[in-house]
């Protein structure tokens, strides 16, 4: 018996330990709380941002995710900026002009601006972040673009040129993302630049704690002196019920996405204001042009005339978007709007007769396992029915799907059908709107062209868009591109996003932008 | 015993070998590829072979097996391909709050559960038992996200006593782990109640009231200490679940735990921070039945364990 009770004893010491470890994170995590006053009406000075999703890295040179650039917008600026409607506007550079070849970018930089770490900002400071986004290997999904850069010089303190060995359509934006680091910061500790971020931003940074949350606090030597909250708290919020019940507390001040369900219930409540941001994600199916029936413009035309794109907004989306009425969103530059294909099930049956599908055929569509996926894809189904055509679904989890699609090396061994997916790019980046997805360069694996399109005037046109600088020739190629495109139907063209975001009423100068990233330059608490 | 406890860990490492082979191989077999999610859907081909060189995954997947197991060996958990930090400084973060929440969560699982399950077989077939067991069914039936968000509802929304969500303090901790406890509590409730029943009926218990003692001493002293074994057992069990399996009630309540950790690797293809979450679920796991096994002999000396 005495054995069992030195074994009892060291049981009851090892729960007393549990239960004082516990009693002990309690008690500090009570002084943080109090000190911090998370709760809104304790304490107005503070912002708090509940997204759907957990913050990647704060480098803003290796950083591809939405979240993670909200976040660094408060911190870090580039020579560029975007506005409200996501066009380029200058930001650290007052002024800039681009050659007629679009070969050279030249700034004039913004004087009297310092670092957070009170280092100045001048030409050389833009020069050493470029010179890292050039030769960092590891920055490989900011390269792009940066690594067509043949010479960076410094003029004088306040004026830089960059050189091009080729022309970039997508320069412009590329110079928005390239955030400026503090020159300290890359030359002493190149290693923990994710872990300290240093800019020349509205608010420097505090805390990450991983999965947790981000602060950052107010840059009081900021260049626009303009009244601001005094610090912002990030947190990633995953479950939609639990950003909604923290934006009714007031535990949170911004939500981002608000979740369509939760809308009538929020706009009800007085305390809250609901945002819709037509947004520049496209929703479409990508039809596989290579494969038949597919390679029949009509069948293509004809499925496009059998989806009624506004059932779709109010079924799939709530009645939240907009109809995709070109092959890029409105909200991009060079968007010209093209004749809509309309809800026209005759006409849709006329097509599917003239190429000897009077009577329809099997057909499948892949997509992930979203729920809403499912849902389009439900949709998707139950209209090309009425026209003959039985749809499987197939949807696969998505480094499957990835698997799937991008596996396939050549356009003949490619399995794809109907792909049900999004895209969005920069509104400034049209080249990225359009390259990627329809380009005969961009079949997978090297690109998203999934609908395996081609067309020679496309290719031709898309590689001329490229090489002029001026803006009213862009434009017209574009205009022809869109045209082209819509009129071959290589998508099912669904829908545009409205992006939805939700605020308590107090907040003022937080916008959110086409992209779904989130500016708080302005942002304060009335 | 001393021995046997050195025996058993001496053990756990052919264990932890084959656990790590079976871990990494069955990781690097899940379709997707972590360089082409890393590159991004615009990526072109060349970008994701730099990218795939760059993590070392166009090598053999021996190879890449050997490089990781020496780096192991030397306290390096990895990079992550996500983030690029390094695996155990995603995981210093989120480790503790893991803790707690799952001790939390045990600890009132066990002392609720282990009372209804005891006042249901005192009080058969009466109103405390059909209590206890309607309240044991309930608790199993809810599903984990649900009854969060019911949670979230009435004491946060509604009454505003605790946060919707976080770590921050000991207040953000309450209504998570009534949620991942509330299954195992009534699990525990209703092995108590069974096992409890049957050792009433057992001869030594018949005996006991015979020589006239006490109700209070017969239940707790004699019958419920024999009644413990098996729900140790599931206890044990569910403790070794609780520590990986708190994925859901952790993103209900955006808890940055390891749950929620893993999920979020595994969408990414993270390989790195997958196997390492899975090699320290496994080691927690061995060392909750480690425990488990030492607890049984406290429970009855007449289970030895002999080295």
């Amino acid at each position: 018996m005495r054995r069992v009770n030195v074994w009892k004893m060291l049981f009851v010491v090892f729960v007393s330990l549990v239960l004082m470890a516990g009693c002990s994170s309690k008690e500090s995590g009570t002084d943080e709380k109090e000190s911090s006053g998370s709760s809104s009406s304790s304490n107005e000075e503070e912002l708090v941002i509940a997204v759907n999703e957990n913050f990647i890295s704060m480098d803003p040179h290796n950083t591809g995710d939405t979240n993670s650039n909200s976040v660094q917008t408060a911190m870090f600026e580039g020579l560029l900026g975007s506005d409200e409607e996501g066009q380029i506007i200058p930001q650290l550079a007052e002024e800039y002009s681009v050659s007629d070849n679009a070969l050279e970018y030249s700034f004039k930089l913004r004087q009297g601006v310092t670092f957070h770490d009170g280092e100045p900002f001048n030409a050389e400071a833009v020069k050493t972040s470029f010179e890292r986004i050039m030769k960092d290997e590891s920055l490989r999904l900011n390269s792009r673009g940066f690594n067509l850069i043949t010479s960076i010089d410094v003029i004088d303190d306040y004026q830089i040129k960059v050189t091009l060995k080729e022309p970039y359509a997508g320069m412009l934006t590329r110079f928005v993302s390239a955030k400026i680091l503090s020159p300290k910061l890359i030359n002493d500790s190149s290693g923990d630049i994710g872990k300290t971020p240093v800019g020349t931003g509205p608010f420097k940074f505090v805390e990450w704690v991983q999965g947790d949350h981000l602060t950052v606090e107010r840059f009081d030597d900021y260049w626009d002196k303009a009244d601001r909250v005094k610090k912002i708290t990030y947190k990633p919020v995953p479950e939609n019920g639990s950003r909604v019940a923290m934006l009714k507390t007031g535990e949170a001040h911004v939500i981002y996405p608000a979740p369509v369900q939760n809308l009538k219930e929020l706009e009800s409540n007085t305390d809250v204001e609901i945002h819709k941001i037509p947004s520049t994600i496209a929703r479409y199916v990508s039809i596989n042009t290579m494969k038949e029936p597919y390679d029949d413009v009509r069948i293509r035309q004809a499925i496009n005339y059998a989806v009624n794109k506004e059932a779709f907004i109010s079924v799939v989306n709530s009645g939240y978007g907009l109809p995709l009425d070109s092959i890029i969103p409105s909200k991009t530059q060079f968007y010209s709007k093209q004749e809509t294909y309309d809800h026209n099930i005759e006409k849709a049956k006329e097509l599917m007769k003239e190429a000897g599908f009077e009577d329809g055929f099997n057909a499948e569509i892949w997509g992930n396992t979203n729920s809403d996926t499912l849902k389009g894809m439900q949709f998707i189904q139950q209209q090309l029915k009425e026209i003959g055509i039985t749809v499987e679904i197939k949807s696969m989890e998505e480094g499957t799907l990835s698997d799937e699609i991008y596996g396939a090396q050549t356009p003949e061994e490619a399995k794809v059908q109907m792909w049900y997916v999004s895209w969005s790019a920069y509104p400034s980046d049209t080249t990225n709107a359009t390259k990627p997805l329809f380009s005969s360069s961009s079949f997978p694996p090297d690109g998203a062209n999934t609908a395996y399109y081609k067309n020679d005037d496309v290719d031709k046109w898309i590689t001329e868009v490229n090489q002029t600088a001026d803006p009213d020739k862009q434009a017209e190629i574009y205009s022809n591109i869109q045209s082209a495109i819509y009129k071959d139907a290589p998508w099912i063209f669904l829908g545009v996003d409205e992006i939805l975001a939700g605020s308590r009423s107090n907040v003022e100068g937080v916008f959110i932008s086409p992209t779904g990233g989130i500016n708080v330059t302005d942002a304060n608490l009335k | 015993m001393l021995q046997y406890i050195l025996k058993r860990i001496l053990e756990m490492i052919p264990i932890l070998f084959i656990v790590s082979i079976l871990i990494f191989f069955f990781t690097h077999l899940i379709p997707g590829d972590p360089a082409r999610l890393v590159a991004g859907k615009d990526a072109t081909l060349d970008e994701v072979n730099i990218i795939r060189a760059e993590l070392g995954l166009d090598k053999p997947i021996w190879d890449q097996y050997i490089t990781y197991m020496s780096n192991l060996f030397q306290g390096d958990l990895g990079t992550s391909l996500k983030t690029g930090l390094p695996v155990s400084e995603m995981f210093a973060d989120r480790f503790m709050p893991s803790i707690y929440l799952t001790f939390m969560s045990m600890g009132w699982a066990l002392v609720l559960g282990l009372l209804i399950g005891t006042l249901s077989a005192v009080f058969k077939n009466k109103w405390p038992d059909y209590l206890g067991m309607v309240t044991a069914v309930s608790g199993i039936s809810m599903p984990g996200f649900w009854l969060g968000l019911i949670l979230i509802q009435i004491f946060s929304v509604q009454l505003g006593w605790f946060p919707t969500g976080g770590a921050e303090s000991w207040k953000s901790y309450i209504l998570p782990s009534l949620t991942l406890g509330a299954g195992i509590m009534s699990m525990l409730a209703r092995f108590t109640r069974s096992s409890l029943l049957e050792t009433l009926r057992a001869d030594f218990i018949r005996t006991g009231r015979a020589k006239g003692l006490k109700e209070s001493v017969v239940i707790p002293k004699h019958a419920l200490r024999n009644s413990l074994i098996p729900v140790v057992t599931i206890a044990g069990l569910q403790f070794g679940f609780l520590l990986g399996g708190s994925v859901v009630v952790e993103t209900v309540f955006s808890f940055p735990g390891m749950g929620r950790l893993l999920i979020d690797s595994i969408a990414f293809r993270d390989y790195p921070v997958i196997q390492a979450e899975l090699l320290l679920f496994s080691i927690e796991f061995i060392l909750v039945n480690l425990i488990v096994d030492i607890m049984y002999s406290m429970l009855n000396p007449k289970i030895r364990y002999v080295s």
